[in-house]
């Protein structure tokens, strides 16, 4: 079946997720979608499978309009979606995963012959043999969970299968059993929408790749006619160019790390200078987010040290980290960072809750002079902080953080879903910050973000430090290649 | 205005108070009725208070109805049959209770027990404990003993004088105490409390002691106002005390409420229970009734959220 979509339009709030995009997929094809955080990816995957509606625009499939009700509907028009955190049931057996309403007998008793003989029929047309279809779930691999899901969702016989990312957490070696299930779906006529970030993958399953940024539609190319950094070009554009990028960065090691280990790291060495900002880059699942909750006492270490202004320290508990003026904004700001349900200012207070007793009127006043100093736009320092927009919360998480006085930032994907607008306004103050003396640990999975504010970065591959890189010397390239092989 | 649980929980009571001093001027608007009204919910008050800080931080406890009779019972026991001064007795029992207190905390954040299943075992334990202590009931306590739940002091009776303390006490804390403040924080993200540097397992530990000790002291204050400890005591309590806290404010998400909430939540209820009795309801429909207001109470606020 051919899928396209015609000047497609989304907004939530002030946020343009999607302006105008149209791109067409042909039946049988593997077309690959790319794009950084918040390029729309994510929102054009939802559209498909109906969980929302577009502002404007049309689907049409085999050239006829349908609008997708919702996501049963989506089923039933033949378009199936695998998302990137699990639906299975670690309690039941494959079979049972693989087909929600089973065949039944009298009195809805399940037909478990049926049921195993269908699922069996399933398996061996994706020639998956390893496991069985009475396996319970929670026996599995990841891999093997992923190709669950894929036959959970071709069990619809869907026409057209959406995946999201569904190597991140694979092995190279369940990447090519995944691939070959790929081709042997491409091969029935079933067509492939992949989303993923890792262009090599990129390159060697999928036969066309449409890029997005900013929710716009830049470009669709053949993947045999183009080169990874086309792509990446397409993806990253060129309009961050206005953020001073003067280094800071002097020649004091404020932190240095020594031989470090940990679960999720191995042999982690380097120093920290005051007024740095040292990147961190590295492919999802690399290490970095384990190593920096390390640092800050929230994860545990096996051996190695750190050390502070040449004091060796053992942060045990965050507590500890943020005495001895660590900081750490976590990645993922709505469930690590940030109290949803509290207001402004006590998100501010909130990481200094020891020692001196509370008073709000203080906590208020404090909390009105870092709105005023990071341009918080909020009605009041006493707003919800779920009113507010990614940006404007991240400020606020930022505002927390000086608060505690800190030398040293660790900043995990500080701009993770953050417009384009708001994004340019952090980068303006971590350049700031480092003027002022403070030292920054940053973790980004955008290279363009790790390129421009970085004085100097740090490549890690599966828990290892693989270089430190000058920023004047290194490029995209080099970093990836360091990264990703 | 709408979304204070405080304000509409207080504009309730008010407003309930004045309908029914027009429908019996004679009974209900009485200092004696009154003061029965407060001696009756005192004891679920001063528990409640701490079942209010456990919801807070996002946790509920279910054995603080047998730690009432069990704090009664080892006061009593240790009085009757082994002739303990009663202060010791006292300061035994409350030991006792903190011990059950800090028990629960540690096999929940420290094992990881989930809390409901963690403290609907200890509610039988110790359940069994005081029966143990109390067989059919101890009766004929020190003379100070008694005294410390049957003086009266401006017309009321010294457990609604506790309660009031403790009432107040608790509040000051929760506006002036950073420690207290962290409880807020833990409840509305556990993760991100973390990662605030809140010793969040410990904070959470404490938590429970702060309960058994409260549940202790009601214990302690129950059976000295009656003169007898009971094995019975306190049954049902804890599902009392934890719809009071709701109606309070409370969510069971964690996060949300305010102590006085507590009290109002339990003087609700209290008056509830008085005007069913003096418009000579059954007894047995007191508890059909009382469930649900829960009901509507938390139904509505659902309702209101939903418009949000």
């Amino acid at each position: 079946m051919k899928l396209s979509v015609k000047n497609i339009a989304k907004s939530f709030e002030v946020v343009k997720a999607l302006q105008d995009v149209s791109i067409e997929f042909h039946e049988g094809e593997v077309h690959a979608i790319c794009g950084e955080n918040g390029a729309g990816k994510s929102t054009l995957m939802n559209i498909l499978t109906g969980n929302i509606q577009p502002d404007a625009g049309d689907i049409l499939m085999d050239n006829k309009i349908v609008t997708i009700h919702n996501n049963q509907h989506a089923r039933s028009l033949g378009i199936n979606i695998v998302y990137q955190e699990r639906s299975l049931t670690d309690g039941l057996s494959v079979a049972e995963n693989i087909f929600p309403f089973p065949p039944t007998k009298s009195f809805g008793r399940i037909n478990f012959v049926q049921l195993h003989q269908q699922t069996k029929a399933l398996l061996q047309q994706l020639e998956i043999l390893e496991f069985s279809p009475e396996t319970m779930v929670v026996t599995l691999s990841p891999a093997q969970k992923t190709l669950v899901e894929i036959a959970k969702a071709l069990a619809t016989n869907p026409a057209i299968l959406l995946l999201d990312e569904p190597t991140a957490s694979l092995t190279d070696k369940e990447t090519t059993i995944l691939f070959s299930v790929i081709r042997t779906l491409k091969q029935r006529g079933v067509t492939v929408l992949y989303i993923s970030h890792r262009m090599a993958e990129i390159k060697l399953i999928a036969d066309r790749v449409s890029v997005l940024k900013d929710g716009k539609y830049q470009d669709t190319l053949l993947t045999n006619n183009c080169t990874t950094e086309d792509i990446i070009r397409l993806m990253v554009g060129r309009d961050l160019q206005q953020v001073n990028v003067a280094n800071h960065a002097t020649n004091e090691v404020i932190l240095s790390i020594k031989n470090l280990y940990g679960k999720g790291f191995n042999d982690i060495s380097f120093d920290l200078k005051k007024g740095e900002i040292l990147g961190l880059g590295g492919l999802v699942g690399a290490g970095r987010t384990e190593l920096a909750m390390a640092i800050f006492g929230a994860k545990k270490i096996d051996s190695g040290a750190i050390l502070k202004n040449d004091q060796s320290i053992h942060n045990k508990h965050p507590k500890q980290a943020i005495a001895n003026g660590i900081a750490y904004l976590p990645e993922e700001r709505k469930t690590l960072g940030v109290f949803l349900q509290k207001s402004i200012a006590e998100n501010i207070v909130s990481a200094q809750l020891y020692g001196k007793g509370y008073n709000a009127k203080v906590n208020n006043l404090k909390a009105g002079e870092y709105s005023k100093m990071l341009n918080i736009r909020s009605a009041s320092v006493q707003q919800l902080m779920n009113k507010l927009s990614g940006g404007n919360q991240q400020k606020v998480v930022l505002a927390k953080w000086l608060n505690t006085q800190p030398d040293v930032l660790i900043m995990d994907e500080p701009t993770h879903g953050i417009d384009i607008g708001a994004k340019l306004e952090i980068y303006k103050i971590l350049k700031q910050l480092t003027a002022n003396g403070k030292s920054i640990l940053l973790i980004s999975s955008e290279m363009e973000e790790l390129l421009l504010l970085s004085d100097r970065i740090v490549v890690m591959r599966e828990g290892k430090l693989k270089g430190i890189l000058n920023k004047i010397e290194t490029s995209e390239n080099e970093i990836i290649k360091l990264a990703a092989q | 205005m709408i979304k204070d649980r405080i304000v509409t929980l207080s504009a309730t009571i008010l407003l309930l108070c004045i309908v029914m001093s027009s429908l019996y001027p004679s009974q209900f608007p009485t200092i004696e009725n009154f003061s029965q009204i407060m001696l009756n919910l005192s004891i679920d008050t001063i528990v409640a208070v701490g079942m209010m800080l456990l919801m807070i931080s996002g946790v509920f406890d279910l054995s603080v109805g047998s730690i009432v009779a069990f704090s009664g019972g080892l006061a009593g026991y240790l009085m009757y049959y082994h002739d303990v001064n009663f202060l010791l007795a006292i300061a035994a029992a409350l030991s006792g209770s903190l011990l059950i207190g800090f028990i629960n905390g540690f096999l929940i954040t420290k094992i990881g027990i989930n809390p409901m299943i963690q403290t609907l075992a200890m509610m039988g334990v110790v359940r069994g404990l005081a029966l143990m202590l109390s067989g059919s009931g101890i009766q004929n306590f020190p003379y100070e003993y008694n005294y410390i739940g049957q003086v009266k002091f401006l017309g009321l009776q010294s457990p609604v004088w506790y309660m009031f303390a403790i009432v107040l006490i608790f509040s000051y804390l929760f506006k002036n105490m950073a420690f207290f403040r962290r409880y807020y924080f833990i409840g509305s993200n556990e993760k991100a409390a973390h990662l605030s540097g809140i010793e969040v397992e410990k904070m959470k530990l404490w938590a429970f002691v702060i309960v058994g000790l409260l549940a202790g002291i009601a214990g302690i204050l129950l059976s000295s106002r009656l003169g007898a400890a009971l094995s019975t005591s306190g049954k049902g309590l804890e599902l009392r005390v934890i719809t009071a806290v709701i109606l309070g404010g409370a969510s069971l998400a964690g996060g949300q409420g305010k102590i006085v909430g507590a009290f109002l939540g339990a003087a609700f209820m209290g008056i509830v229970g008085n005007i069913l009795i003096l418009s000579r309801v059954s007894g047995y429909w007191q508890e059909i009734i009382l469930g649900i207001i829960l009901i509507l109470a938390v139904g509505i606020d659902q309702l209101i959220q939903k418009k949000k």
